[in-house]
């Protein structure tokens, strides 16, 4: 497969870091067994084989279908997952086997995603559709019969045998929603038509709907008791919305918003306050709400720096040790320095997100990435600090790293949805050609044989028109190709009508939705 | 929008170095607090997986050590101690749920291979770094102590007087330290509470965490002090009389079994008439007496390297001082060890010791060294005196008067065998006022050979049941002293 140099590059640094990730992953595996049982874990060698299968298929899976995508991505996700993966197994061998099952679906979906999603734009068209699904998601919990509380949270959905959490996919549905209008809009919401004082009045016509959604989502979410949840949208939303309209008191406006609803929820809600109070002493309610806490700071403080070792703590005695405390079950033993390698895991991930959006030239893609991020970023914040005892707990799942199929799942979605991105910019810089994408040669492929059966369609939807005028973009070989376009249907006709192009739809125009 | 999205990474930034600062005050600024706190039983977990040393005696038999356990098991390893009950009262118990007691408490640190010394070297060494702690307690002469004692309530204790040494120290009641070690926290918890309310103490090591009235025993401390202040001397006589009346009383004192008693000095030490040394106390007066005894370290908690060591006592009641110059037929009385005398066994073999060396109370002594796992010593006891009540003169005089009490005394019985000259001091300690039922301890101290000291024994027999009481510490206490001396001239 033809390539350009900086594709190569970057996909052989990204095998070369998945399988350093499978192999630390693979000691730890080992170690885990050893420090536990004393021996090394039976079917290591399958184990091994099968875990080296499944990651370099996702790493072959990005150099096929986004040959130009930042290199870090998959394997700091890779590496947390292994980690999460190593705890688990060593907490619960049942567990282990249903976090196998889900890492594969996981796979599965990150492939899925990069095949289908091939053009990040196409996403945008779409904005309201996912705003639909998004807040479908976010209900479905709530409707009798099919939704479960669990723990205090009424956050789960049990159709037939499948439970699974919808608000980790509705947080990514609502992203791209947000980041699909706000790219529409973003400039008439900032200019603003009215002023009181020093600040301008958007028009509400602009503004309404993604303050509705926004405020249903965070609403639902507290109906829920999923204040983690609801923590996390506040702040996606807050985020992309003043990076959107690059308006500081968007900012203001979303902390004094925060305050208040902060306010009324310790008023309402006798959890909001037990949080709290667990939060500044736990120690006195150590009998009930504030054991799990203990616990943790126990578990860390028996870690120390170096950790128990894998297998050697007793982090069992935290009751959510797999879940949403699986950082304290890392604390304890791989200690301090474990501890902050997960920290900084995050933190390259989160770089490397937000480098994408700068990137990016286009309003869309950067508002996805950054709300994509931040959403990773606020996740990975809030479940540690609140392990850690830095800020109140509320509960939900450490991206990549908890046991959980749904949370495992939508994250790999959302790594895909990042990866997709950063190809996407690859591409129009030139970093790598821009080939058809699988999709569009399927397309084409089918129109040119409707076009010898005489059935003439549609012109495809394609803003990136560019790549017809360069040469070379032939995917099976450039160079033993004299004429790369003789078998393809295409021509000019497909430009003429589509007349928009990149650099002026998104800020102008919004984008009709077909 | 790039300003935006910049300023974003360098909020994230500083959350997670938020994160970062707060994960290291867990894990090393408060890991200190957080590991000690009284919630906390992780340490005690990962204790329990980890292989822990051995405790054995002088003679190189194990009494406590950790086997490991059958793979499905709680932890890895139990503690176990062979011998059962024979040293449960100096190893102690090391348990999950209860704690750890005695030297499995105070060598824990060794035991465990936590000390600074082990964790260097385990650096370089396996993954087992845990050391062992080695008696200065024959396992076979603790056999033959607790023979002897039987299941009379009571304390034995030998020890070196050289050294301060323990040899063997054993009481009875005791227990099975395996009963309470056990993983099954719920037996173990209904052991302890059937211990706790069992007559006698079990749990305590009676010979050194008891004390009890001393009776006659306490002669060796009364004569030393009025030696040592020129109140008597081995040519003082004493009158042949039943009763003596104190200052500030018209209630007369007896000699025991009201008989006349008196002679010279050496003659009233050996027949332990009671009279001559109410005498030399009233004599010595409060100051020179409360003086005295605390120079035999008597009130203070004994320097043994076991814990939770009682003290003995003279000069208080009910924890209070006792004003012996308005109540001078308290200090009579006391002066032959009754009214609020209470010596610890272990100390009582200590005063014999004193007598033994020529007036040196060494400190005594039940490790003799902690190793590491290699066997390397990471410390080891060195013998060290502790008071000096009396010289060597004194000693002398002492020594002369104990061996008269074994030729020609109230201990005869502690005639050893071969021919062995043994020296000691018997004790009847009368526990309640005429009229009421009878009931006295058994005391005998003694050391052997008089001439050149090797052992000291301390025997206390509880005067619990008629039996006991009904004896005296000659008859009663003796012939466990002379069980034990015997047996340990044999096998030395």
């Amino acid at each position: 497969m033809s390539q350009s140099p900086i594709a190569t590059a970057r996909r052989n640094s990204e095998l070369g870091l998945v399988v350093m990730a499978a192999g630390i992953t693979a000691v730890a595996y080992t170690l885990a067994s050893l420090g536990k049982n004393t021996q090394i874990p039976a079917r290591i060698v399958p184990f091994l084989i099968a875990l080296l299968a499944l990651l370099v298929s996702a790493h072959v899976a990005v150099r096929l279908l986004a040959p130009g995508a930042d290199s870090t991505l998959l394997p700091l996700a890779i590496l947390l997952h292994g980690i999460g993966y190593v705890v688990i197994a060593r907490l619960s061998d049942r567990l282990a086997g249903l976090q196998t099952t889900w890492s594969l679906i996981a796979i599965v979906a990150f492939v899925a995603t990069l095949l289908v999603v091939q053009r990040p734009s196409d996403l945008a068209r779409y904005k309201w559709t996912f705003l639909v699904i998004g807040a479908g998601l976010i209900v479905m919990p709530l409707v009798p019969g099919i939704g479960v509380a669990v723990g205090g949270a009424r956050i789960w959905v049990a159709i037939g045998p499948i439970n699974f959490q919808p608000g980790e996919f509705a947080k990514i549905a609502l992203a791209l929603f947000f980041a699909g209008y706000l790219a529409d809009t973003r400039e008439l919401i900032a200019a603003g038509t009215r002023r009181i004082g020093p600040m301008r009045i958007p028009e509400m016509k602009y503004v309404l709907p993604v303050t509705i959604a926004w405020g249903f989502a965070v609403a639902v979410m507290v109906l829920e008791k999923d204040l983690g949840s609801a923590l996390l949208f506040f702040t996606m939303f807050t985020v992309m919305m003043w990076v959107a309209t690059e308006r500081a008191i968007y900012l203001v406006l979303g902390l004094v918003l925060f305050s208040g609803a902060a306010y009324v929820a310790w008023k309402l809600f006798a959890v909001v306050q037990l949080r709290v109070h667990v939060w500044l002493d736990p120690w006195a309610q150590y009998q009930g709400k504030g054991y799990q806490i203990v616990q943790a700071m126990f578990a860390f403080a028996n870690g120390g720096t170096g950790g128990t070792g894998l297998g050697l703590g007793s982090p069992t005695k935290i009751p959510a040790a797999k879940t949403d405390f699986i950082f304290a079950a890392i604390g304890e033993e791989l200690g301090l320095v474990g501890g902050t390698a997960v920290i900084i895991a995050f933190l390259l991930i989160i770089g490397a997100g937000l480098r994408i959006a700068t990137r990016s030239e286009r309003p869309f893609e950067k508002l996805l990435a950054t709300g994509l991020t931040t959403i990773i970023g606020m996740q990975a914040f809030i479940i540690i600090g609140g392990v850690i005892r830095l800020v109140p707990l509320t509960g939900i799942t450490l991206p990549f790293v908890s046991y959980g199929g749904t949370s495992l799942l939508a994250n790999y979605v959302l790594l895909a949805l990042l990866l997709r991105v950063s190809d996407s910019t690859a591409r129009r810089k030139g970093e790598v050609p821009d080939v058809l994408t699988l999709g569009e040669r399927w397309e084409s492929w089918g129109k040119r044989r409707d076009e010898k059966k005489g059935i003439r369609r549609a012109p495809i939807t394609d803003e990136h028109e560019q790549q017809y005028d360069e040469p070379g973009y032939d995917e099976h070989d450039v160079t033993e190709d004299d004429e790369p376009y003789d078998d393809e249907p295409y021509d000019d006709q497909s430009v003429d009508d589509e007349p928009y192009d990149d650099e002026q739809i998104t800020d102008e125009h919004p984008v009709v939705e077909p | 929008m790039n300003k935006q999205i910049r300023k974003l990474a360098a909020a994230l930034i500083v959350l997670y170095i938020a994160l970062f600062v707060q994960l290291n005050v867990l894990q090393v600024g408060k890991k200190q607090a957080l590991d000690n706190h009284p919630l906390n039983n992780r340490q005690t977990i990962r204790d329990f997986n980890r292989p822990r040393g051995p405790i054995v005696t002088a003679d190189g038999v194990v009494v406590a050590e950790s086997v490991p356990t059958p793979t499905d098991s709680q932890f890895k390893f139990q503690r176990t101690y062979p011998l059962k009950d024979l040293f449960s009262n100096i190893t102690g118990y090391y348990t999950y749920s209860f704690g750890s007691t005695q030297l499995e408490k105070t060598k824990d640190a060794v035991l465990m291979g936590d000390t600074a010394a082990q964790k260097v070297s385990g650096v370089f060494g396996g993954n087992d770094n845990s050391g062992r702690v080695v008696l200065t307690m024959r396992a076979d002469l603790q056999k033959v102590a607790a023979d002897a004692l039987g299941n009379r309530e009571g304390s034995a204790i030998v020890m070196d007087p050289n050294t301060g040494a323990i040899l063997a120290m054993v009481s009875y009641p005791r227990f099975d330290a395996n009963q309470v070690a056990t993983h099954d926290s719920k037996q173990a918890q209904d052991v302890l509470a059937y211990l706790n309310n069992y007559p006698g103490k079990p749990l305590l090591a009676n010979a050194y965490q008891e004390s009890y009235m001393p009776g006659s025993s306490f002669k060796i401390v009364t004569t030393g002090i009025a030696f040592e202040n020129g109140v008597t001397s081995m040519d003082r006589t004493f009158p042949v009389t039943t009763e003596w009346v104190p200052p500030q009383t018209t209630d007369p004192i007896h000699n025991y079994g009201g008989h006349a008693c008196g002679g010279t000095m050496d003659e009233v030490f050996y027949r332990s008439c009671n009279i001559p040394f109410a005498q030399l106390a009233t004599e010595l007066g409060p100051d020179r007496m409360v003086a005295g005894t605390r120079a035999w370290g008597i009130g203070e908690k004994l320097p043994v390297d076991l814990p939770g060591a009682a003290a003995s006592n003279f000069e208080n009641a009910n924890g209070k001082p006792i004003d012996f110059a308005q109540n001078m037929p308290l200090l009579a009385i006391g002066g032959f060890g009754q009214a609020n005398d209470l010596m610890v066994p272990l100390q009582m073999c200590m005063v014999a010791s004193t007598v033994a060396t020529g007036g040196k109370m060494m400190k005594p002594y039940a490790v003799d060294a902690t190793l590491d796992h290699a066997g390397k010593v990471l410390s080891r006891t060195q013998p060290t005196v502790w008071k000096t009540p009396i010289s060597q003169a004194t000693a002398t005089n002492l020594t002369s008067m104990m061996i008269d009490v074994v030729n020609k005394g109230t201990g005869r019985p502690m005639q050893l065998a071969n021919g062995i000259q043994a020296a000691a001091k018997t004790g009847t300690a009368q526990l309640n006022a005429t009229g009421q039922t009878q009931r006295s301890h058994a005391w005998i101290v003694s050391f052997a050979p008089a001439s050149a000291p090797k052992y000291a024994v301390a025997v206390v027999l509880k005067g619990t049941n008629a039996t006991i009481s009904a004896g005296t510490g000659g008859l009663l206490a003796g012939p466990v002293a002379k069980q034990i001396l015997d047996w340990l001239f044999a096998h030395p």
